[in-house]
C-alpha cells in the first residue's frame, strides 16, 4: 500500500492524542486515588488519635476512681481498726486463732473433679464449719452489729476480715465466713507485703448490707490492718465499695467525648468527600480542556497537512507532466538525429539514381531518330515488292546526318538504369527498416526474434553514426521472446547511439546477443572514452546529461532502464575510462515474469 | 575524340555514386575514381588533377580529412565536397583545413554540377603555370605588414582579444553595425575583416558575400556561435570565407587565424591570379536590395543611439554613398 500523508498523519496523531488523553486520565485518576488514600489515612489517624484520647481519658478516670476509692477504703479500714479493733476485733481475732484450720487444709485435693484448682467439697464444708464456729462466738454478735451500724447508708456494700492465716474470720455476708483466702493475690499482697490493692469488678447480683443489689460496679480493696500504734500487720480487710453511679457518670462523659469524636469524624469525612468531589470535578475540567485543546491542535495540523499534501500531490503531478514532456522531446530528439542520418542514407542512392535516370532519358532521346529511321526503313522493306528497294539518298542525307553520330550502345543506359534499380533497392531496404523501427503498434508481442529487432536498430544506427565507427553484429541463436519491440528498439537505439558517440575518431561498437542463465543478454560494447568515475553514479538519473544544453534531455538512459525494468529485466555496465564501456541488457524470455508464475 | 577540358578525381565509398559521376562528367573531363580516401591519395600522387570531388561520409578517412591531405599534396587542385547530411564539425574542418572551393549537396543538379566542375577546372588550369604559393605559413607568426583589420562585432570583447592576439602592429577598426562597417570599408583600405554572422540583431552574411563578390582581395574570417551547417555552406559557396571558428575563442586561436588571414591577403596581393580561386556564386539581386535596406536601418539605429562613428546630419546619405561606392562601381 503506498504511503498516504494525510491518512498516516491522521492515524499517527489521533493515536498519539488518544494515548496522551489516556495517560492524562490515568494520572489524574491515580492522583485522585492518592488524594483519597491520603485523606482516609488522615481520617484514620485522626480517628485513632481521638480514640486514643478517649481511651486514655477513660483509663485515667478509672485510675482516679480506683485510687480515690482505695484511699477511701483505706480510711474506712483505718476507721474500723481504730474504733473497733481494741474492743471488738482484737479479742475476736485472738479467739479465732484457736480454731484449727490445718485439718481442713490437709484434706486431699479432689483430683478426679473437673476443676483442678477447684476446692474439694469436703474442704469447703470443713471451712464452712469453721465459719459457723466463728459465728457462734459471743463477740461476733456485737461486732457484726457495730459493723452494720457503721456501714448503714454508706457506699460500702461489704466488709471482710482475714486473719494472717488467710481465713475469713468475718464477712458482712455471713455465708462467706470461714473461707480460705490463703492463695488470693490481694490477701497475699496485703498480709505479707503490707500493700493495699484495689480492683474494679462488676456483679450482676451482690449481697449488700441492705439486702441483695443487682447489676453493680464495685471496687474491692484488700487492706492490711496494723495494730494501733505499731507497724505490725494483724489482719487484712476487704472492703467492697459501690462505684456504679461514678462509673455511670464516667460512662456519660466518655459517651459525650465519643459523640464529639464521632461528630468530628463525620465532619472530617464530609470535608474529605467534598474535597474529593472538588478534585474530581477539577480533573474532569482539566481533562475536558486538554481534550478540546488537542482536538483544536489536531484540526489545525490536519488542515496544514492536508494543504501540504495537496501541494505535494500537485507538485508530483507537475513533475510527472514535465517528465512526460521531456520524455517526448527526448524521443523527438533521437528521432531528429535518426531522421538526419536516414536523410543522408537516402540521399546517396537518390543522388545517383536521379542522375542516372536523367542521363538515361537523354540517351534514350538520342535513340529517337535512329529508331525512327530504322522503323521507316523496316516499313519500306515490308512494303517493297521483290528483293530490291530504291532510296533517294540525296533527299535523305540531311535528315540522316545525325544518325551516324549516335552511339547506339544500349548497354550504357541499361547500366544506368540497373544502378538506379540498385539505388531503389537500397532505398526500399532503408524504408523497410525505418518502418519496422517506428511501427506504431505498442502491443506486447508473444514471440519476437530479438535479433531481428537488433539488426533493424543496428542498420539505422549505422546511418546515424560517423562513418569512422564500425558497428559489428555478433548475434547468437535466441529463443523467441515476449516483449514490446518498439520499446526495446528505443532502448537499443539509445545504447548504440551512446556507444558511437563515445568514440572520437575510429572505433568499434559490438552488438552481441546470446542466452545467459535462462535470460537473453544483449551486450553493447564500445571502444570509446569510457565513463569517468564522477559521472558513473548519475548516468541513470533523470535529467542528468553531459551533453551541451539543448543537445540532450538527460532522459535517454533513465527511460531505457525503465523500459527494461518493465520487461522484468535489468541493465548493467562495466566501464574503463580510456578503454571503453560495455552495457549489458538482461531480459527474461517471458517478459513480466512476475505476472506469469512458472 | 576531342581533347577533354581537364582531369578530375571523384572519391566516394558508394560505387553507384562513382559510376553516376563518371557517366555525367566523362564527356567533358577525364574522370578517375577511387572508393576511399587512401586510394584517392595514391591517385593524387600519381596524377595532376585540376579538381578533386569527395564525399564527406566515408569509412576510414572522412572527406574533409582527405581534402586536407589533397591540399598539401596538390595545392593547385580545387576541392569540392559532396555532402548528404551536414555534420557541423565536418563542415568546419573542410572550411578551415580543406579550404574547399564549393560544397555540393546530394542529390546534385545534373546541369549545375558539370558547370561548377568546369568553372573549377578553368581556374585550376589558369594557374597551372603560376608559382605554387598556395600554402600560407601556418606558423602563426606575424610578418611586418601595415594592414588594416576591421572587426565587425557588437560586443567589446572581440577587438580586445584581437589586440591581445596581434598587438598594436596593425590598425584595428571596430564596427558595431552594418552601417559603420560599410562606412569603414568605403573609406579605408581594409585587408582582413573579422566578423560575426549577426551584429546588432542583423544578419551580416549578405555583406560578407557581396564583399567577396566585389572585393575578392578582402580576406574574411568569421567568429560566430552560428551552428547551422547550411548557413556555413552558403558562406563558403557565396562568400568564400577563409576561416570559420565557433565562439567562444581563445587569444591563441585568434592569433593563428588572423595571422593566416593576413598571410593569405598578402599572397593574393602579390599574385592577383589567385583571386580566381576564390570566385563566388553571385548572390541574387533581392539579397543585394535587402542588404541595402539593412544598412540603412542600421544607420538610422546608430544615429538614434549616437553610435555612428562620425557625427553629421546626412548620416543616411553617407551610408548610401558608402554602399554605392563599395558595391556599384
Amino acid at each position: 500500500m503506498p504511503f498516504q500523508l494525510v491518512r498516516s498523519f491522521t492515524i499517527a496523531s489521533l493515536t498519539m492524542f488518544v494515548l496522551v488523553a489516556a495517560v492524562l486520565t490515568v494520572l489524574k485518576a491515580k492522583e485522585g486515588e492518592f488524594f483519597e488514600e491520603a485523606q482516609s489515612q488522615q481520617i484514620r489517624f485522626f480517628n485513632s488519635v481521638q480514640e486514643n484520647f478517649a481511651r486514655q481519658q477513660d483509663q485515667a478516670a478509672l485510675r482516679d476512681l480506683l485510687s480515690i476509692h482505695e484511699s477511701a477504703n483505706v480510711s474506712l479500714a483505718r476507721l474500723f481498726a481504730n474504733s473497733l479493733w481494741e474492743r471488738n476485733f482484737a479479742p475476736y481475732v485472738a479467739r479465732a486463732q484457736s480454731l484449727d484450720v490445718d485439718a481442713c487444709r490437709a484434706l486431699p485435693d479432689n483430683r478426679s473433679a473437673a476443676g483442678k484448682a477447684g476446692t474439694p467439697l469436703e474442704r469447703k464444708a470443713c471451712f464452712s464449719e469453721i465459719g459457723r464456729k466463728l459465728e457462734a462466738f459471743k463477740e461476733f454478735k456485737e461486732l457484726d452489729a457495730r459493723v452494720f451500724e457503721a456501714m448503714r447508708r454508706s457506699s460500702v456494700f461489704k466488709v471482710k476480715v482475714f486473719d494472717l492465716r488467710g481465713i475469713t474470720i468475718y464477712s458482712s455476708e455471713h455465708g462467706q465466713m470461714g473461707e480460705d483466702k490463703v492463695s488470693n493475690a490481694g490477701w497475699i499482697g496485703a498480709a505479707l507485703e503490707g500493700k493495699a490493692s484495689s480492683e474494679l469488678i462488676h456483679r450482676d447480683r451482690f449481697s449488700a448490707f441492705e439486702g441483695v443489689v443487682e447489676n453493680r460496679d464495685l471496687i474491692s480493696s484488700y487492706l492490711p490492718i496494723l495494730a494501733p500504734g505499731s507497724e505490725q500487720i494483724v489482719a487484712v480487710f476487704e472492703v467492697y465499695a459501690d462505684v456504679t453511679p461514678f462509673l455511670a457518670q464516667m460512662k456519660n462523659t466518655s459517651d459525650t467525648i465519643k459523640n464529639a469524636a464521632a461528630a468530628n469524624q463525620s465532619k472530617v469525612e464530609q470535608v474529605a468527600e467534598e474535597n474529593a468531589q472538588a478534585i474530581g470535578r477539577n480533573a474532569k475540567y482539566l481533562l475536558a480542556s486538554v481534550v478540546v485543546m488537542l482536538a483544536l491542535l489536531f484540526a489545525s495540523l490536519f488542515a496544514i497537512v492536508r494543504r501540504a499534501d495537496r501541494i505535494i500531490v500537485q507538485q508530483a503531478k507537475d513533475r510527472e507532466r514535465a517528465l512526460q514532456q521531456s520524455a517526448q522531446s527526448e524521443k523527438m530528439a533521437s528521432l531528429g538525429q535518426m531522421v538526419a542520418g536516414v536523410t543522408h542514407q537516402l540521399n546517396t542512392p537518390l543522388a545517383f539514381s536521379k542522375n542516372n535516370v536523367s542521363m538515361a532519358m537523354e540517351i534514350l532521346k538520342s535513340f529517337e531518330l535512329p529508331l525512327k529511321v530504322a522503323g521507316a526503313f523496316g516499313k519500306k522493306v515490308a512494303e517493297a515488292e521483290g528483293d530490291y528497294l530504291t532510296i533517294d539518298l540525296a533527299e535523305m542525307r540531311p535528315q540522316l546526318a545525325g544518325v551516324s553520330e549516335v552511339d547506339a550502345d544500349v548497354s550504357l543506359p541499361m547500366e544506368m538504369l540497373g544502378d538506379t534499380l540498385n539505388g531503389l533497392e537500397q532505398m526500399r531496404e532503408l524504408v523497410e527498416n525505418l518502418g519496422a523501427f517506428t511501427r506504431l503498434d505498442r502491443a506486447m508481442l508473444a514471440s519476437f526474434n530479438l535479433n531481428k529487432g537488433l539488426h533493424n536498430v543496428v542498420y539505422l544506427s549505422r546511418s546515424v553514426a560517423p562513418a569512422s565507427v564500425t558497428i559489428v553484429e555478433d548475434f547468437g541463436r535466441l529463443p523467441m521472446m515476449e516483449c514490446n519491440p518498439s520499446q526495446l528498439n528505443q532502448v537499443f537505439l539509445n545504447l548504440i547511439n551512446n556507444a558511437t558517440q563515445s568514440i572520437s575518431g575510429t572505433g568499434t561498437v559490438t552488438v552481441r546477443s546470446r542466452t545467459d542463465g535462462g535470460r537473453i543478454r544483449v551486450d553493447i560494447i564500445d571502444t570509446g572514452s569510457g565513463i569517468p568515475d564522477a559521472i558513473l553514479p548519475h548516468i541513470f538519473e533523470t535529467y542528468y546529461t553531459t551533453k551541451a544544453a539543448g543537445a540532450g534531455t538527460g532522459l535517454g538512459l533513465a527511460i531505457a532502464r525503465e523500459i527494461v525494468q518493465e520487461h522484468g529485466g535489468e541493465i548493467r555496465l562495466e566501464t574503463t575510462p580510456g578503454v571503453g564501456t560495455s552495457f549489458s541488457v538482461f531480459l527474461p524470455i517471458a517478459a513480466h515474469s512476475s505476472n506469469n508464475p512458472v | 575524340m576531342e581533347k577533354k577540358k581537364g582531369t578530375i578525381l571523384c572519391v566516394d565509398d558508394e560505387p553507384g555514386i562513382l559510376r553516376s559521376l563518371q557517366w555525367l562528367l566523362q564527356k567533358e573531363f577525364d574522370v578517375l575514381t577511387a572508393s576511399s580516401g587512401q586510394q584517392g591519395l595514391v591517385l593524387v600522387q600519381q596524377n595532376s588533377f585540376d579538381v578533386v570531388i569527395s564525399d564527406q561520409r566515408m569509412p576510414g578517412m572522412t572527406g574533409s580529412e582527405f581534402l586536407r591531405e589533397v591540399r598539401k599534396l596538390s595545392p593547385r587542385a580545387l576541392r569540392i565536397l559532396l555532402t548528404g547530411y551536414s555534420d557541423l564539425q565536418a563542415i568546419l574542418k573542410s572550411v578551415n583545413e580543406g579550404e574547399v572551393f564549393r560544397f555540393i549537396n546530394k542529390p546534385w543538379s545534373m546541369s549545375e554540377l558539370p558547370r561548377i566542375v568546369g568553372e573549377a577546372v578553368a581556374i585550376a588550369q589558369a594557374q597551372s603555370t603560376s608559382p605554387m604559393i598556395e600554402e600560407v605559413a601556418a606558423t602563426g607568426e606575424l610578418d611586418s605588414g601595415r594592414d588594416t583589420i576591421l572587426v565587425l562585432d557588437d560586443g567589446p570583447a572581440m577587438p580586445e582579444l584581437l589586440l591581445q592576439a596581434i598587438g598594436s602592429s596593425r590598425r584595428i577598426l571596430h564596427a558595431r553595425s552594418l552601417a559603420a562597417a560599410v562606412e569603414f570599408l568605403s573609406s579605408e583600405n581594409v585587408s582582413v575583416i573579422v566578423a560575426d554572422t549577426r551584429v546588432a540583431n542583423t544578419d551580416t552574411t549578405r555583406l560578407l558575400k557581396m564583399l567577396k563578390q566585389k572585393h575578392p582581395q578582402l580576406v574574411t574570417v568569421v567568429f560566430s556561435s552560428e551552428n547551422d551547417a547550411a548557413d556555413i555552406i552558403a558562406l563558403i559557396n557565396q562568400g568564400q570565407i577563409y576561416r570559420f571558428v565557433r565562439k567562444p575563442v581563445t587569444v591563441a586561436v585568434i592569433k593563428t587565424v588572423v595571422a593566416a588571414a593576413l598571410g593569405k591577403h598578402k599572397q593574393i596581393m602579390d599574385n592577383p591570379d589567385l583571386l580566381k580561386r576564390h570566385s563566388v556564386e553571385m548572390i541574387s539581386a533581392d539579397a543585394e536590395t535587402s542588404l541595402m535596406l539593412d544598412v540603412e536601418h542600421a544607420a538610422v539605429r546608430d544615429h538614434a543611439s549616437g553610435n555612428q562613428p562620425r557625427a553629421g546630419a546626412s548620416f543616411l546619405k553617407k551610408a548610401t554613398t558608402g554602399f554605392t561606392r563599395l558595391f556599384r562601381t
